[in-house]
């Protein structure tokens, strides 16, 4: 067990507290210059890897995998946030499977295009549930089309809408007929969308399904022993995995909800939990001096930014909110939120987003400025646009750090470039409502976010937020070559074509700002020294990660 | 039968009488202080802003008509009125206290998962208060000088100190650096249960612990100074005596108010201590179910929080009533 200096007092404290974050840090905190040169450099935003050291054995004592709080369902057609993606990886296959660098290949079955509209599943030899029983078309058949319906409460309807039928067309394959081309269906069905259950476990629990009476019946690498909600969900190895390349190796694993930081980081530091894909800590310097620990980073599908959500007040005029984004301090926001894991948003995507065409978006990204403060530019677009003492309202909540600290730039920098701005702080339990309700936006002229896509592709995140009818687009922006670019995009088969459409549609995002980007945070994962393998990427929220994991 | 076993007998069914009248009206206020409270509940939960949906979808944002299925499913549409009345109505004729929303489980359930850990640790921390702080209180009230100074000059400190910080500076101590408790969870059997909870009853018990010894010592003191005390030591009746059926036994009926006001108030703050320590009690499923509206949540846990109130009152009326004979069955001891 590792012995933690003196500053675990204080830092265990300033946690609770929720004050300044830096409090007990003895590492000196990175440089704007030291950032900046980081994502400048070509090609190093990409070098994060993935991955972590295969393990070398298995690994038998259970180990306590934390999540910011308890899984609330295993049903993956609710399942959107952290937890429950986290857990649901971990346990259930996907028609298709996210790989640790973001690429999608073959999961429960294999994808082919036969024609634009016409997307035909072809299920793998020997795919078989927890129970040993098949994955068959019907079963696959059953899940799409919960997936699919908005009646069963499905997250995921949206996403497949231009899913026209859903047929079996064999006892091991699935033809999906489509109202239009979509290539960004097969990113959709690599993640919760695409997670198969069996239909006649489904059927017999109906409503039950996913809750701590019902569970669920997947075909992944781990199942359910036990769940009890409070305690935790006990997941061991599926002794049977149908994928020999993919046994687990750590037999069991105990997904934890640990809500504060103070509790995570004394279970890390004693050993009572083994690991965990923290979203922000603010004991990450702590954590990373202990010797007992690894903290390895890897490339996120994240990204902070300010959500607009009135586009018919100050911030109508694009060149406001040009000014507003030239002086936000985003190096400060870095470091104070992320110790400076992350990088400066030269477009409103994370580069380890990039699951496909790399090398186009990386050239793309190459070729755009690196975003940094210049209050002279700034005030004099607010100058020009006459916006000069004219009146902006910002939501957060003070209760969570890094929205009130995204808040707090933002107002520094709208200040300073002329503009008045108000706060609406409501309680954290409240700001959920800025993005469901539209009554909790009226008034707010933005809020901050930290959000992103289900798959590795920028546009998905674009489409929720630049299209009409987009479900993150509050603002009702509309710019029709954006929309041209992203919808063609989405009829383009040919991945780097349909990168080079996306960046664009993401260049022009970057110039009229639907959002402002503040941060393209990294990926992070913290566990014991004893286990290795785990993915450092953002895996766990869409891809298999924990059957990777294992003895060092 | 002679005049004296008859008036025995009478002021005997008298008082049996009396027990039963007092338990009567015990419950009577149990009831309307349960339909009361849960009314209260239920409608100012309702007008405090956010939406139980919100919590359901995680924060993706929904097209409105997949929003418009899960609100039908939860009968999230129905009037206010309309939704206590079943909710209630589900509790009295079918004893079903509703379905949790965000743990997509059976109140009852939620309740009864969690119910052990929140009881195991008042009753911890109410031991630790009733023989410290009590034991603690009558020494300083007895010894003057330095056992009486250092006494109260700890209880202080403690009393400054609120739970959440005693649980990390606790843990910081003892779970990180010493090693020698662990850090959360609940332990299972007795002894790890007895190690799990050990921490948390004393953060929960800390500043509790300041009022108890500070009431036991100001009143043991007082009963020092009474006449009849004075009088007893004067007449030459052992010290230890004199202490034992003079001091303490007046002393005990204001101690046994506060002990039970005390220990009662627990229920509520271990929402802060269960948190901290990761119990999932229901202080912390409350504390989360109210953040995310989930009514049949809230209800449950707050109707069972009243009803423990109500019931420890009770009792310590009752326990009035054995430690000192003249105080009659529910009236309040002076």
């Amino acid at each position: 067990m590792s012995r933690p200096s003196l500053t675990t007092l204080a830092t265990l404290a300033a946690a609770a507290a929720a004050t300044i974050v830096m409090a007990g840090c003895g590492r000196a905190l990175p440089t704007a210059a030291e950032l900046v040169g980081a994502s400048a450099g070509a090609g190093s935003v990409n070098s994060l890897p993935p991955t972590t050291d295969a393990p070398t054995r298995d690994y038998t004592k259970p180990v306590v995998w934390a999540t910011y709080r308890e899984v609330q369902t295993l049903d993956p057609i609710q399942a959107f946030d952290y937890p429950e993606d986290t857990v649901d990886t971990a346990l259930c296959d996907s028609l298709l499977r996210q790989n640790p660098d973001g690429t999608i290949g073959a999961g429960l079955a294999v994808a082919t295009y036969p024609s634009p509209t016409k997307l035909v599943f072809d299920l793998r030899a020997g795919v078989h549930f927890w129970d040993g029983k098949p994955v068959t078309s019907a079963d696959v058949v059953w899940s799409l089309k919960r997936a699919a319906s908005t009646s069963d409460g499905s997250f995921y309807a949206q996403v497949l809408n231009r899913v026209k039928s859903i047929v079996a067309t064999s006892p091991t394959q699935v033809t999906l007929t489509l109202s239009q081309p979509d290539y960004w269906l097969t990113g959709e069905l690599s993640q919760m969308a695409g997670i198969v259950v069996e239909k006649a476990f489904g059927e017999k629990e109906g409503k039950k399904l996913g809750t701590p009476q019902g569970l669920t019946m997947c075909s992944g690498p781990y199942e359910v022993k036990s769940w009890t909600p409070g305690q935790g969900l006990t997941a061991v190895a599926n002794p049977h995995y149908w994928d020999s390349t993919l046994i687990p190796r750590v037999h069991e694993i105990v997904f934890k909800g640990i809500g504060d930081d103070a509790s995570l980081t004394s279970g890390l530091l004693t050993g009572a939990i083994g690991g965990t894909y923290p979203q922000q800590l603010s004991t990450l310097e702590q954590l990373k001096r202990a010797k007992n620990l690894s903290v390895t980073e890897g490339p996120s599908f994240a990204e902070d930014a300010m959500v607009i959500c009135n586009l018919t007040g100050t911030l109508k005029d694009v060149r406001v909110r040009q000014a507003l984004s030239m002086a936000i301090d985003r190096t400060a926001y870095i470091s104070t939120i992320y110790h400076g894991y992350g990088q400066l948003p030269r477009a409103m995507e994370n580069p380890g987003a990039w699951g496909y065409g790399k090398a186009v978006f990386q050239k793309n990204w190459n070729s755009l400025p690196v975003p940094t403060v210049n209050l002279t530019k700034a005030r004099a677009l607010i100058k020009a646009a006459g916006a000069e003492g004219k009146s902006i309202t910002i939501g957060t909540t003070n209760q969570i750090q890094q929205l009130a600290t995204a808040a707090n730039l933002v107002r520094q920098a709208a200040t300073e470039i002329g503009l008045n701005v108000t706060i609406d702080s409501v309680s954290a339990a409240n700001f959920i409502n800025f993005f469901t309700n539209a009554g909790a936006r009226k008034g707010v002229d933005m809020f901050p976010t930290s959000n992103y896509p289900d798959y590795a592709d920028p546009a998905g995140l674009y489409n929720t937020l630049a299209i009409p009818g987009g479900t993150q687009n509050y603002d009702n922006f509309n710019d029709p070559q954006i929309t041209k670019d992203l919808e063609g995009a989405r009829s383009t088969a040919d991945p780097d074509l349909r990168a080079s459409l996306v960046a664009k549609a993401g260049d022009r995002i970057m110039q009229l700002l639907p959002w402002i980007p503040l941060a393209a945070p990294d990926s992070l994962v913290i566990t014991q020294r004893a286990l290795t393998g785990q993915p450092a990427s953002f895996v766990y929220m869409g891809g298999p990660w924990a059957n990777m994991m294992g003895g060092r | 039968m002679t005049a004296i076993a008859l008036r025995r007998r009478t002021a005997r069914s008298s008082k049996a009488h009396g027990m039963m009248r007092f338990i009567g009206r015990r419950l009577v206020m149990l009831v309307v202080a349960l339909i009361v409270s849960s009314f209260i509940i239920f409608i100012s939960l309702d007008l405090a802003p956010g939406d139980p949906l919100s919590v359901l979808t995680g924060g993706r944002s929904l097209p409105p008509a997949a929003l418009e299925a899960l609100r039908h499913q939860y009968h999230l549409n129905d009037p206010v009125l309309t939704r206590y009345w079943e909710w209630i109505t589900g509790v009295v004729l079918h004893g079903d206290l509703g379905t949790s929303i965000a743990f997509r489980e059976p109140v009852s359930a939620v309740i009864s998962q969690r119910i052990g850990v929140t009881a195991e640790l008042v009753l911890y921390s109410a031991l630790l208060i009733v023989v410290f702080g009590v034991g603690l209180g009558v020494l300083a009230g007895l010894r003057r000088g330095f056992i009486d100074n250092s006494i109260i000059a700890v209880s202080t400190l403690l009393a400054a100190i609120p739970s959440f910080v005693a649980a990390i500076v606790l843990l910081s101590i003892f779970a990180v650096k010493l090693g020698w408790l662990p850090a959360l969870g609940n332990g299972s059997g007795f002894w790890g249960t007895i190690e799990h909870l050990t921490l948390p009853a004393i953060a929960l018990a800390a500043s509790a612990f300041a009022v108890v010894v500070r009431v036991t010592r100001v009143t043991v003191r007082s009963e020092m100074e009474r006449e009849h005390v004075q009088t007893a030591t004067s007449r030459g009746i052992p010290r230890r005596l004199v202490i034992r059926r003079h001091v303490l036994r007046n002393a005990s009926i204001p101690i046994t108010t506060v002990v039970g006001i005390t220990i009662t108030s627990l229920f509520a703050l271990s929402a802060v201590v269960e948190q901290a320590f990761t119990l999932n009690g229901i202080g912390a499923a409350l504390v989360q179910a109210a953040q995310s509206k989930d009514f049949a949540v809230v209800q449950g846990i707050s109707l069972l929080l009243v009803a423990a109130f109500v019931i420890a009152n009770a009792l310590v009326d009752l326990l009035y009533a054995v430690l000192d004979p003249r105080v009659a069955i529910g009236s309040r001891a002076a």
